[in-house]
């Protein structure tokens, strides 16, 4: 009895916990409490007579639709896979060599935009559209396995040239890629695309799109509540959950991963016993940089690839690894999940009281979230702190 | 400020101030290029304080934030909402209160340092990346606010901000000229009021705070509290900064706070130097030398609109010269030219 | 340390000699105005989302003045190389500079101030965008002896809610440019429920208002709108809003440039193949590059104009194309763009502005602008645009439909013919109302002028069967 009685925080404990510090914090869990118990029980949707309050949206609560809600559930996991892909290569940059490469999100649309040349000229296409009917699992290969090379080599010159010399000097590195993104976006835009169709728009950085492998366009069954899924949805996740085992087996169970991480616990001490850093850090920034590449053939044939995505797709890299934690993997998986499951959720499970409000403030929703996340844990939900 | 205990480098550096001061001052009354006065010195003013609000926070702060314009359009849209009066044929955005100028100026700029203060006590256990990350989701968040919530803004913006100034400043659209030197005035003032600020108390615990955290909270200093209060007085010196802006231009819109932007201010303190205020405004002013002159200067083989480096656009041009300086100086212009006189100081034995 | 202190103040006197050279420089780089010379600037953008645009609108305005004021293109495959001997009536005409705005404000500011206040231009024709053109009218407003014709801008506010008199604009905006599209979705396709998905954003909401106002005019009902935000990297919440295809005969879309193809492959991802027939698009279904993503998947479906008729087979079209090919055919600018075709309206409107105030500019200029313009697409009214109460455009609209041609490429064709489309439509849009939004406009059934005169146009002919 008096054991429990122990356990039971006192007055002084209660007080002590509940200071202004934790303010971010408590609001934090407080404003995800909140939203779990309004997806699941308080949603309603629209009334018949069309009145709306402030419990309507689309979809109703994940009690009174089900399928709707495990829709909502395998998009943010499959958003989140994409992310991880292109993060995870950020984060391994990040995490070994505390080198912020903001050139990221340039060397994603470089890769994008390789990439749709090379299956337009596979496919004989004239600058168009190509139909899923048109492409086969090769046709959808080939790009990528030139793309990530490409990208990886342009990495590894950037990487020596100009972030070898001044390693250790965080603000300068990011500095320096800063501006090497500025120059790529800009060279982007003169150059890409270039096949596009007769009186078409060359160069500029105009939208275009790879196209999935024709047997991806079909919808699976998953047998539970009705939910018919696309497939190509279902591969962008097979893909994720790919990069993150072959990641984890290739930094876990491999010498050159067992140097990465000695080279991410303790730089100097791995240098100095004799460990070759400098190779490491270029076979890192090169995995890294071809993650980047693989992300973009993925996500372009999911959505498209068009100028202005670069910076779109730099700030979700920092947002998953920062909000996931410095420099680990699960960090990244963990800032993933985190990130497109507000983002999707926001965008379906806000309030629809009316075309002005709320879902289209989704964006906002999430940003304010991850502000409170990295205000009460700053070093990331997986990051070590210090 | 006794003269016989200023070093060689303070010296040349205080008399080119005083000499510029000074034909800064008679600029617009000698009847020089208006365009300079109106456009390149007034904007380099207003930006300086901007970047001077970032320098500030890197130099004594140790802290890079990327909230600073943000801020600076906070501030605008503030004052915008608030000093702006609609109905038909006037502006077709935001609140329109109508509030007399001179409140609506002080309750913008009250209102912005009150929003740094609570962002930085948000921000305020961040250090390093992790800082500069919540600053740019600070960013993000305020430029899809001033764009969506289009009760106080949208996308186009509020327009014809300065047909409100208050009446002691008087209608600058008749008057440019006086826009000029409430600028050069406040560059001046913010200039002063730093260099003071820096040497409170407040000022010399902050440096503290900047280089050994740790140290400074064991010696019972309240790190927190203090990169919260410089975090406000960075966004109190944005707010004027964003004033400046709205009342030279006259529309705010997201398009002043997006990413790009951000980037733009960031380059122009990093040009001028993280290291010395007086950075930001050699830095401000040679950035928009360069987007004036290079953008669509057909003068110069190679760069300009019509034959640029590669086919690139002038963003080539800006990312080049950025990264030399870089690479060259990452502490800037304001670098290069302590450099000189280190190198003077050494040849000459130390004389 | 004598040495040192000289060395100090030689560096301080040549910084001083500096300054002042640069002032002096400065200074006279203002050029030095002849009292009779017109100035004029071109506002457009050289970099951003609309940055193609840049060619296609100098091209555009200088055909309009080596056709009707004796100009002589300095290189007919790059309009941005200059033109020279412009003149009016003996008035001479000289085009001080080019605007390189980026779609974005900021930079529209900087460069009206440079083209307006450092190269003294006393006409701008332009801006290229939306945002801008809000800038420019407000600017406008505060200086009133300056003349602004606009260039191609879709937003509703610089004639509907601000209207200074120094601002004209002799094209529709963006809503007017969707006129008809749901009128042909109601009889046509027989939609009478229809969703609508707008880019959070000024031109989706003007572009997407212009589809609600016809579609509703005409009996039909928006039963629900989808706004995601810009820069949307995943699309799937909110396609998965709209309603499920058996709950709506059809979908518009106003989403942007960017987002097209991602929002329709986020559809079929989660409905199934596209339909033609259940969409109908914004402009952005037919042009700026994301034709070449959409048209393949949806062949048949009609998309909205942008006030020109590609492919028109008038007399006064075949006229105006050959004008514009007789001037800067090698540049390949297309006629039928509505940059190009805007523009040369703008520059021609200029010229008989101009013409007729006997060279002067300010106050006298704005008076003498043409109220009426025979625009190369102007069908009704004698082939004239006509410019209402707030010197704003009433114009002919074209509705396109996606095809594929002959030859395998497909594209955008016209197929309906709208006559006399003006910014309220039909009294239905007030000065007083708030600019277009998420709520606004509402949905009301009303009588447009044009409703049940919108006329099939086949073969590039406008045929006189109306759509029923």
């Amino acid at each position: 009895m008096s054991a429990l009685a122990a356990r039971i925080p006192s007055r002084e404990q209660v007080g002590s916990y509940l200071t202004w510090r934790r303010l971010p914090a408590l609001l934090a869990f407080g404003l995800i409490l909140f939203a779990l118990v309004y997806i699941f029980f308080l949603a309603k949707i629209p009334a018949d007579n069309g009145a709306t309050n402030w419990r309507t949206t689309t979809f109703g609560s994940a009690y009174h639709d089900p399928s709707s809600f495990l829709r909502v559930v395998l998009d943010s996991l499959t958003f989140a896979s994409a992310l991880f892909i292109v993060a995870s290569g950020f984060a391994l940059i990040f995490g070994l060599m505390r080198t912020v490469n903001m050139a990221h999100g340039a060397l994603y649309l470089l890769a994008g935009y390789i990439a749709y040349e090379v299956q337009q000229k596979l496919n004989g296409s004239p600058g168009i559209s190509l139909d899923t009917g048109q492409v086969n699992t090769w046709d959808w290969l080939v790009p990528l396995l030139i793309a990530a090379p490409i990208i990886m080599v342009i990495g590894l010159i950037i990487q020596q040239a100009l972030l070898r010399w001044n390693q250790g000097q965080e603000l300068r590195q990011a500095l320096i890629t800063i501006a090497v993104a500025v120059i790529i976006a800009d060279q982007i835009i003169a150059h890409f695309p270039r096949t596009v169709s007769a009186g078409a728009q060359r160069f500029g950085g105009n939208a275009v799109d790879l196209t999935w492998p024709g047997w991806t366009d079909r919808f699976v069954n998953l047998h539970v509540g009705g939910v018919q899924y696309s497939l190509a949805r279902l591969d962008v996740l097979a893909i994720g959950v790919a990069v993150g085992v072959g990641l984890w087996l290739w930094l876990y169970r491999t010498k050159t991963g067992m140097k990465i991480r000695a080279g991410v616990d303790d730089e100097k001490m791995t240098s100095a016993l004799g460990i070759n850093i400098q190779r490491t850090f270029a076979i890192a920034f090169m995995v890294g940089c071809g993650l980047a590449a693989l992300g973009a053939v993925v996500w372009a044939s999911q959505s498209n690839i068009s100028s202005g995505q670069d910076g779109q797709w730099l700030l979700n890299s920092l947002v998953v690894v920062i909000v996931g934690g410095m420099g680990s993997i699960f960090g990244a998986a963990a800032g993933a999940l985190l990130y497109a499951f507000v983002a999707n959720f926001a965008a379906t499970y806000l309030p629809s009281t009316g075309p002005d409000c709320c879902t289209q403030y989704s964006t906002i929703v999430t940003f304010v979230l991850i502000a409170l996340v990295l205000s009460f844990r700053p070093q990331g939900l997986f990051g070590r702190p210090g | 400020m006794n003269p016989a205990t200023w070093t060689h480098q303070q010296r040349v550096e205080r008399t080119i101030a005083a000499i510029a001061l000074v034909v800064l001052i008679i600029w617009p009354a000698a009847g020089w290029s208006p365009y300079w006065a109106h456009q390149i010195l007034i904007e380099t003013f207003l930006f300086g304080i901007a970047a001077a609000s970032l320098i500030f926070l890197s130099a004594y702060g140790g802290m890079i934030s990327l909230a600073q314009t943000a801020l600076f359009g906070i501030a605008g849209v503030i004052l915008g909402n608030l000093a702006t009066s609609g109905g038909a044929g006037g502006t077709s955005k935001g609140l329109h209160l109508g509030w007399d100028p001179t409140l609506a100026l002080v309750v913008a700029i009250v209102g912005t340092t009150a929003i740094g203060l609570i962002g930085g006590a948000v921000a305020s256990r961040n250090t390093g990346i992790y800082f500069l990350m919540i600053t740019l989701t600070y960013s993000v968040i305020a430029t899809y606010t001033l764009g969506q919530v289009t009760k106080i803004g949208g996308f186009s913006g509020i327009g014809g901000i300065n047909r409100y100034t208050p009446g002691w400043i008087g209608d600058l659209l008749k008057h440019p000229n006086r826009l000029y030197y409430i600028a050069l005035g406040t560059a001046i003032v913010v200039y002063v009021l730093i260099r003071y600020v820096v040497r409170t108390p407040f000022g010399v615990s902050l440096q503290g705070v900047r280089d050994e955290p740790i140290r400074m909270s064991s010696l019972g200093y309240a790190v927190p509290l203090h990169r919260t209060l410089a975090f406000g007085f960075a966004a109190f010196l944005a707010a004027l900064a964003g004033v400046l802006y709205v009342w030279w231009s006259g529309q705010i819109a997201p398009g002043n706070v997006d990413l790009p932007e951000t980037i733009s201010l960031l380059i122009m303190a990093v040009i001028g130097g993280l290291a010395r205020i007086e950075g930001a405004w050699v830095g401000a002013f040679a950035f928009i030398l360069m987007q004036n002159y290079i953008s669509t200067s057909t003068h110069i083989p190679l760069v300009g609109f019509g034959g640029t480096l590669f086919g690139g656009s002038f963003n080539t041009v800006i990312g080049i010269i950025f990264l030399v300086v870089v690479i060259v100086s990452p502490d800037g212009l304001m670098g290069l030219w302590g450099r000189v006189f280190e190198s003077k100081r050494e040849t000459s034995g130390g004389g | 340390m004598r040495r040192h202190k000289l060395r100090g103040w030689k560096s301080a006197a040549v910084l001083a000699v500096g300054v002042v050279a640069v002032a002096v420089w400065a200074t006279s780089s203002l050029a030095a105005s002849h009292a009779a010379t017109v100035k004029i600037a071109i506002m457009t953008d050289c970099k951003g989302a609309f940055g193609f645009g840049y060619e296609l609108d100098i091209g555009g305005a200088q055909a309009a003045f080596a056709q009707y004021a004796h100009g002589k293109p300095t290189n007919r495959a790059k309009p941005s190389a200059g033109m020279t001997n412009i003149s009016v009536n003996g008035t001479s005409v000289q085009i001080v500079g080019y605007g390189c705005g980026n779609d974005t404000v900021p930079v529209a500011v900087t460069e009206t101030k440079r083209l307006m206040e450092k190269l003294g231009a006393d006409v701008m024709v332009g801006p290229l965008s939306g945002d801008e053109a809000v800038y420019v009218a407000n600017y406008a407003k505060a200086h009133p002896t300056k003349t602004f014709i606009i260039g191609t801008a879709g937003s509703e506010d610089p004639t509907m809610q601000i209207h200074p008199a120094n601002l004209f604009r002799y094209h529709g905006d963006g809503a007017q440019w969707n006129a008809g599209v749901g009128e042909i979705a109601y009889k046509k396709l027989g939609w009478r429920k229809a969703a609508i998905i707008i880019d959070d954003y000024s031109f989706g909401w003007t572009s997407g208002a212009g589809m609600i106002l016809d579609f509703c005019a005409v009996g039909g009902n928006i039963t629900k709108r989808v706004f995601p935000p810009l820069n949307t990297t995943d699309y799937a919440p909110f396609v998965r809003q709209l309603p499920p295809p058996g709950q709506v005969d059809g979908y518009f879309s106003a989403v942007g440039g960017t987002g097209t193809s991602a929002m329709l492959k986020a559809y079929e991802q989660a409905y199934g193949a596209l339909e033609p027939s259940k969409w109908i698009g914004n402009l952005f279904f037919g042009f700026l590059g994301a034709d070449k993503t959409v048209a393949p998947k949806l062949v048949g479906a009609y998309i909205g104009g942008t006030g020109t008729g590609p492919g028109l087979k008038t007399a006064q079209a075949k006229a105006y194309e050959a004008v514009i090919k007789k001037w800067y055919g090698p540049s390949k600018i297309n006629p039928a763009d509505l940059f190009v075709a805007n523009y040369y309206n703008a520059g021609w409107a200029l010229v008989q502005g101009l013409a007729k105030s006997g060279g002067q500019v300010g106050a006298a200029l704005q008076a003498a602008m043409p109220q009426k313009l025979k625009e190369g697409y102007a069908v009704s009214n004698g082939g004239y645009a006509t410019l209402d109460s707030r010197r704003q455009a009433i114009q002919d609209q074209y509705q396109l439909q996606l095809v594929k041609n002959p030859d395998g490429s497909v594209g955008p064709t016209t197929v309906a013919y709208v006559p006399g489309v003006d910014q309220s439509f039909g009294g239905l849009v007030k000065p007083t109302d708030p600019p277009y939004g998420r709520t606004v406009p509402t949905c009301k059934k009303v009588k447009t002028p044009w409703q049940g005169k919108i006329k099939i146009v086949k073969n590039g002919v406008i045929t006189s069967a109306v759509y029923k």
